[in-house]
């Protein structure tokens, strides 16, 4: 429409809208194919002009294209989402016929869309607001967590424009960073100082952090608390209040409808109470600091109490006894009493006339015993004695803590300030004896008794780590590790079943190894733990023996939960088909890419001879289909034992090759086969690009072939062939796992490439080749034999043309020199082919079904050979294979010394067999044991009937294998 | 809004917030079943707990190297058990849980005891209730009421009980109570008491509609409990007894060992789960559906293993299917006690009596069928009582009652005189002069048409007719008709909007066929949430304990029933 007159874009907008088409949703293109002249395209021309803009709007997601002036006769094509097309003829009709009979077929019904729009208003939908009547919500504030309309409840002032305006002019900007600020109406409005930070709301002091804060508020403000929170209702409420009145209509109005609303509710669907939305975790409330404060008070005592006693102890024990002579003992009795006295004061003897604990009279039987820790006195009977050697032990922790303090002093009062916790800072090491009839002790009361014994038993506890919190902790380890190497290992899993190429199958097999690994261990360590102390003879206490049954069910439990949820990987041979499989759909993708590049590329071409063109079209569609079928390793490398190679400048391509090999050694050993894809991806771009290139090269190439020299054209050939092939080489490295290889053929197509070598590996043999006789050496002919075989070659078809095109001195020189940029072109990129040829070598090397080939293979070259022995071309042969075999011999050691490989792999699928038979083995093993364990005796039947099979199979493959 | 989750996430922050290592849970008599309901053993075990120790008992041994979570009530005799715990600790750390909220003084007491510092936490997680589903929650109380009154005892556990579910769901609701229940008043008033007592504790995010809580009395629907069930969860509970999701099938005939005793947990158990609600009949065919799948997964004893690759699907489906065996096992033998059951003493018959006597009014038919099945010889006492029961509330205040005749059958027929007496009972517990509403003869026009209407087109399940009482309640309080004098507030302001919030609690127990119609409301009512509770779960046999704890003051006191009732109903 044109933006003229009034109103441009509302008109517009309007006729729009006004289009009444609405595709139905399986249209996904439409096309317009119609003539700018002419009277049979008037319609289609109008329809173009008015309707397809209208169209168009309605339907956004529908691609419109218009043709104009490719057909005679104008229609309109749609394309539909499940490939179908639908065909419009529009000669000669009416635009409006035209719109009504494409919305008759393709659009969507009045129903439809009326459904569709009231779909799109319905109650239930949450995003819909409005009176409730209609619609769920009447506003966004009501959803929980979304500000509150001011209209209902006003903001609080400081989200206020003019409140902040008005702050504003009486400058005021402290802003507490406090969680109450925002509620709270900021009372300092007068203050004319500007804090910032951490600070209280009530009493402005600047504390450091907020949990500082916090803690501040809480305990400071905590009774004032009552009066913001108050305040802080009082706000509420009057909002509730307000808001109620304003709702108060609303909600007659809602009481009126509530029966006809339910009614719809039922229909509208409310929600299972299993599928309530998650929630938040309950109130809490902590007790802990108050629990701590009173704690620490207890504490205090406690340990004061218990240090005292233990430093006495320390004094009376540090006395050396072994050089006490019996003439002075009397003397130091009395001296010691004396420091013993001085340790702590002797309650005196007059003051107890009863024994405290026992009540007995003290008398000249019953003597008065004093507590040398304390002081207190007891009689004989209510005495406890302390062992030196627990007495050592309990002071033996406070000793070397100051061993460093040495100098002996007698003052009984130095500091007995300490750490809570017993590290005493300083202390005397005074003498002391005991009592001269019980030397080996220390007369106690019990109250200290019972205090020390605590004290001890805290001691021994301390440093006591039975051994099953060892076992527990390295079991607790081995769980954490399978818990992270098990999903590491069931994504690889999951990948290689896919037939997927991203992991590597023997490391995948390692991890599955590992994890089993551990696995086992578990099982061992919660069956130590399980035997603990059970073959002692006191037997362990019924609740030790309970907690390690526990520990080993939740270990069998973890074993069997996770374990069993280990998926198995393919075997070797199934890998490889379902990476084959995969491989081939891939492929097949590649190859239609490929085809339709070489379509255009055959249109460049097209000054070309077209019989020649036939001939690359049909070979090209063959070999599409050859390449979806696998060839193997020898057919792809047989060709290079029989083609001469010792030319300067076959060195870039030689040293690409040996190249290549080396990255495949140092991938394979490195494992890295991530970036396969990416690099799959990288080389057929090169590829791409490569053939480009050549193909222009090619171009300019054949239009000197004309003038092509006999003379030196065999020498060329020669060259030609060889560069031609160890392209192949690179490709057939390639190829060789998906162009099918057939044997009969194969051998057909030896014979007859005895002359010409190279044709030999590429493995083909179809009519074009039957053609081209291998006695005729004319070279047109030569040139000719090796087109179809280039064509064959598909993926770099154009490549290979170049050096035979160029079949002169000067070409000889020109190729080479032109070969050269491309050589320097691809070399940088060298490293990333590299790594693609590893994967697919690897594959082939990996791969089983080889064998069979192989030994076709073998077979055939057997058969070469002796026929090759009568065959009157052998002339021609063994001049080229014999500089050949030289040449080929770091291929053939690198790459494809097959026997060797076969045995290998077979050895290695036995390998790969008796590990899974192990696996199962022990998963079976597993299964018997919880089967036991929960008694399902039949089930411990059947399972044990399959152990026994299995560990038969097991034995039988051990023999074999030997 | 869902108990099971609010309880579960408690459980789980207790155990997280002490970190790795050997644990033991510490808990008394009423928190083990709080637990139980929404842990599974082996689901604990993965947590790392290995012990559970009842704080009351005396053979615990010296775990230095366990570290202890204590989850109890804050009850005396815990708190003095704790006490001594701590003043001998046997494990090398404590976290304390309390279930509710507990004093000062009690903390400071155990602060005390704490000598050797093994306290590392102590904090109040309000788990105090039983989850039963998420919509439902239980106190375990049975005979709460002494006559009309509370038992005071009993009136501050369900108190305690009730709010620590609103604590656990964070709600702060207005309360309100059924008017004719001087028992619903009393419980509204103490549970307003705790939240202005705990104003802190309440203060949670306000939502633009209040959560509300209502308070009802059994005693106003006596006749739910009575009727038999039909759907799987209280089917179960109705015939077998469930208790803490546990059912004890020792008396079932021919049961194997490790199903004497089944746990039928929704939370593990998607069968369960999914055919809670469902009824008989479509139970059968989800566990014939059930049986055939597990056919198919069976490995058979026979089939030989030949290749490594049948081995190899053997093994990968083995856990699978023992699994599948576990609950296969599981509940076919509970369907087929059920079906036995039910065959054994006609239930068929009885339950579409009992429907009958419950949804129409039919008085001379009602009394034929019942004198009719009363000479079954299949029926059971309970069964037999139960008919009576139904008939004497149904048609207490009918002019050609006759109940005596009926008593006089029972009495024939050789049903125990305590049956006889519970009869009398019932009535007393929830006869119309107990009543607020009339739980069967329609008042009010609305009410009748919808009754006709509902006669008019016929029943689909004539097992299933029954509607609870609270199904109405519930309807008319989500559509905000509900009225004031029946159910007044407790606070002057009222609710304006519609509720979206509501726990509803029962005094005297809730049934499951009050779940159900709760489960289905929740599902049918888009923007309300609905949690049941009740001081118990009744079935019949438990409700009829009830009723004879409610109606005889003082228990075990032998007097007649006629002076059995306190006089005053306050």
């Amino acid at each position: 429409m044109p933006m003229k007159g009034r109103y441009p874009i509302r008109r517009t907008l309007e006729y729009l809208q006004k289009g009444d088409i609405v595709f139905k949703n399986t249209v996904k293109i439409m096309t317009v194919n119609y003539n700018t002249h002419g009277e049979l395209s008037d319609g289609a021309r109008k329809f173009v002009f008015f309707n397809i803009p209208q169209i168009q709007y309605k339907n956004p997601w529908v691609q419109v294209m218009m043709f104009k002036n490719l057909t005679p006769s104008p229609f309109l094509k749609f394309y539909l989402d499940d490939g179908d097309q639908v065909l419009v003829d529009v000669e000669g009709k009416d635009h409006k016929d035209i719109s009504q009979h494409v919305k008759k077929i393709l659009g969507k019904s009045e129903e439809v869309l009326q459904a569709e729009e009231l779909a799109r208003m319905v109650h239930s939908n949450p995003a819909n607001f409005g009176p409730k009547k209609y619609c769920l919500r009447e506003c966004m504030c009501e959803v929980e967590g979304q500000v509150p309309c001011p209209g209902r409840i006003p903001l609080p002032n400081e989200m206020r424009g003019k409140y902040k305006a008005q702050m504003k002019g009486t400058e005021w900007s402290s802003n507490p960073e406090n969680i109450m600020a925002s509620s709270y109406p900021p009372p300092f409005e007068e203050q004319e100082e500007v804090r910032e930070g951490f600070l209280c709301p009530l009493c402005l002091k600047d504390l450091q952090s907020f949990y500082q804060l916090q803690s501040h508020y809480e305990c400071e403000h905590s009774g004032e608390d009552r009066d913001v929170k108050g305040q802080l209702k009082n706000l509420v409420q009057k909002a509730k209040k307000a808001k109620d009145k304003l709702l108060k209509r609303d909600g007659e109005d809602r009481a009126e409808s509530g029966s006809h609303e339910c009614h719809e509710c039922l229909y509208n669907g409310g929600v299972n109470p299993y599928m309530w939305e998650p929630q938040e975790l309950g109130a809490t409330r902590s007790h802990l600091d108050y629990f701590k404060k009173h704690r620490a008070a207890r504490i205090d005592h406690y340990v004061i109490e218990v240090n005292k006693l233990i430093i006495r102890l320390e004094k009376l024990t540090s006395f050396e006894r072994t050089n006490t002579d019996a003439a002075k003992i009397r003397e130091i009795f009395f001296f010691f009493q004396a420091i013993e006295k001085s340790v702590v004061s002797w309650v005196n003897d007059q003051d107890v006339p009863f024994c405290p604990d026992c009540g007995n009279k003290f008398n000249i039987r019953n003597r008065r015993h004093h507590c040398r820790l304390c002081g207190s006195i007891m009689c004989k009977k209510c005495m406890e004695n302390i062992t030196l050697p627990s007495a050592y032990k309990l002071t033996s922790a406070t000793k070397e803590g100051m061993s460093f303090l040495g100098s002996p002093s007698l003052s009984p009062s130095s500091s007995v300030q300490g750490s809570r916790r017993g590290s005493i800072s300083s202390m005397s090491s005074v003498s002391s004896v005991l009592d001269e009839k019980d030397d080996e002790r220390i007369r106690c009361c019990r109250h200290c008794m019972c205090m020390l014994h605590k004290r001890e038993q805290h001691m021994d506890e301390k440093d006591y780590a039975p051994e099953i919190v060892k076992f527990y902790e390295k079991l607790r380890m081995c769980m954490e590790k399978v818990d992270q190497k098990a999903p590491d290992y069931i994504k690889m899993a999951e990948s290689l079943n896919a037939g997927e190429s991203t992991y590597n199958l023997s490391h995948a097999n390692g991890l599955r190894l590992e994890v089993q690994k551990y696995y086992e261990l578990i099982d061992a360590l919660s069956k130590k733990i399980l035997m603990l102390g059970m073959n002692e003879e006191p037997k362990p206490h019924p609740k030790t023996q309970q907690l390690q049954r526990m520990i080993r069910y939740t270990a069998t439990l973890f074993v069997q939960e996770k374990l069993l949820g280990l998926m198995s990987l393919p075997t070797k041979e199934k890998y490889e088909e379902m990476k084959e499989k995969r491989k081939q759909d891939q492929e097949r993708k590649l190859q239609l890419e490929k085809q339709a590049l070489q379509e255009a590329q055959n249109k460049r071409t097209e000054e070309k001879p077209r019989d020649r063109l036939h001939v690359v079209a049909s070979t090209n569609g063959e070999a599409a289909q050859m390449q979806k079928s696998s060839m193997t390793k020898v057919g792809g490398w047989l060709p290079s034992s029989g083609a001469p190679r010792n030319w300067e400048n076959s060195d870039p391509l030689l040293q690409q090759i040996d190249n290549i090999q080396s990255f495949i050694q140092q991938a394979r050993e490195a494992s890295r086969v991530d970036e396969v894809n990416m690099l799959e991806e990288n080389l057929r771009q090169l590829q791409d690009e490569y053939d480009q290139q050549q193909t222009l090269l090619a171009m300019e190439l054949s239009k000197r072939a004309a003038e092509e020299e006999a003379v030196q054209e065999e020498q060329l050939q020669i060259l030609h062939e060889r560069e031609w092939e160890r392209e192949q080489q690179k490709k057939t490295s390639l190829q060789h796992s998906r162009t099918h290889y057939s044997h009969s053929r194969e051998v057909k197509s030896v014979q007859e490439g005895v002359y010409g070598k190279p044709t030999l590996g590429v493995g083909t043999s179809d009519s074009t080749q039957n053609k081209i006789s291998p006695l005729s050496k004319t070279q047109s002919l030569r040139v000719f034999q090796h087109w179809p075989n280039q064509e064959n070659m598909s993926p770099l078809p154009q490549c290979e043309r170049e050096p035979q095109l160029g079949a002169s001195a000067e070409q000889h020189k020109k190729p080479t020199s032109s070969l050269n940029p491309f050589e320097d072109a691809s070399t940088p990129l060298e490293d990333d082919p590299s790594n693609p040829f590893h994967e697919e070598m690897s594959k082939s090397n990996g791969k089983k079904d080889n064998n069979p080939f192989e030994e076709e293979d073998e077979d055939s070259k057997n058969e070469v050979t002796s026929v090759g022995a009568s065959n009157p071309f052998e002339d021609y042969g063994n001049p080229f294979s014999e500089p050949s075999q030289n040449a080929a011999k770091p291929f053939t050691e690198a790459t494809s010394t097959n026997p060797f490989d076969m045995d290998e792999d077979a050895v290695d699928e036995n390998i790969i067999e008796e590990e899974l038979l192990l696996q199962q083995i022990d998963n079976i093993r597993a299964y018997i044991f919880d089967a036991k364990l929960s008694g399902r005796i039949d089930e411990v039947e059947l399972l044990s009937e399959n152990l026994r099979e299995l560990q038969r199979t097991l034995q039988e493959q051990k023999q074999k294998r030997r | 809004m869902n108990v099971t989750q609010a309880v579960k996430q408690y459980v789980s922050k207790m155990i997280e917030s002490s970190g790795p290592g050997m644990k033991v849970l510490v808990i008394d008599k009423e928190t083990t079943s709080i637990v139980s309901m929404v842990y599974t053993q082996s689901e604990i075990l993965q947590k790392e707990v290995y012990l559970f120790e009842r704080i009351d008992s005396q053979s615990r041994e010296n775990m230095k190297h366990l570290k202890a979570i204590c989850f109890l009530r804050p009850t005396k005799d815990n708190v003095e058990y704790l006490i001594q715990e701590l003043r001998r600790p046997k494990y090398s750390v404590y976290f304390i849980y309390f279930s509710n909220v507990i004093s000062k003084s009690e903390v400071k007491a155990l602060a005390e005891a704490d000598e050797q510092e093994v306290v590392a936490e102590v904090q109040e997680f309000y788990g105090d209730f039983i989850a039963v589903n998420p919509h439902l929650f239980s106190l375990n109380l049975v005979g709460c009421a002494r006559g009309r009154a509370w038992d005071p005892a009993l009136l501050s556990r369900t108190t305690h009980g009730l709010t620590s579910v609103l604590l656990a769901l964070k709600k702060c609701p207005m309360i309100r109570y059924q008017h004719s229940s001087d028992m619903a008043k009393r419980l509204a008033e103490s549970v307003k008491q705790i939240i202005t007592k705990e104003y802190e504790l309440f203060d949670f995010r306000k939502t633009e509609v209040p959560p509300l809580l209502l308070i009802v009395d059994r005693s106003d629907d006596a006749v739910t409990p009575l009727l038999n069930q039909w759907t799987y969860q209280a089917m179960v509970h109705e015939l077998l007894g469930l208790n803490n999701n546990r059912i004890d099938l020792s008396g079932v005939p021919g049961v194997s060992k490790e199903l004497r005793e089944v746990v039928l947990s929704a939370e593990s158990d998607d069968f369960y789960a999914n055919n809670l609600y469902l009824n008989f009949g479509e139970i059968g065919t989800n566990i014939k559906n059930l049986m055939e799948d597990f056919q198919k997964k069976k490995p058979k004893g026979q089939q030989k293993l030949e290749s490594i690759a049948d081995m190899k699907a053997f093994v990968d489906n083995y856990p699978q299917f023992k699994k599948m065996s576990g609950t296969v096992s599981k509940h076919v033998t509970v369907v087929g006690e059920l079906s036995r059951l039910v065959s054994e003493r006609s239930l068929m018959e009885v339950s579409e009596l009992e429907q009958e006597l419950a949804c129409q009014s039919d008085h001379s038919s009602a009394q034929q069928n019942v004198r009719r099945l009363l000479q079954n010889p299949k029926l059971s006492e309970l069964d037999a009582a139960r008919l009576v029961m139904l008939y004497a509330l149904r048609y207490e205040k009918h002019s050609s009652n006759n109940l005596p005749a009926l008593m006089e059958e029972l009495h024939r027929k050789g049903v125990s005189e305590s049956y006889r007496r519970m009869v009398q009972a019932v009535v007393e517990y929830g006869g119309k002069r107990v009543r607020g509403t009339d739980l069967i003869n329609p008042n009010d026009a609305v009410a009748i048409t919808k009754q006709f209407f509902k006669g008019l087109k016929g029943v689909e399940n004539v097992y299933t007719q029954h509607q609870p009482l609270l199904q109405e309640t519930l309807d008319q309080l989500i559509k905000g008709r509900l009225k004031d004098s029946q159910y007044p507030y407790l606070a002057p302001s009222t609710l304006r909007d519609r509720p979206q919030d509501i726990v509803v609690f029962v005094i005297g127990g809730a049934t499951y066929e009050e779940a159900q119609s709760v489960y289905s409301l929740n599902r049918s009512t888009p923007g309300v949430r609905i949690v049941l509770g009740g001081t118990t779960i009744h079935n019949t046999k438990s409700f009829l304990d009830e009723v004879m704890a409610a109606t005889t003051p003082g228990r075990g006191a032998e007097r007649s029933q006629g002076s059995g009732r306190p006089a005053s109903r306050r």
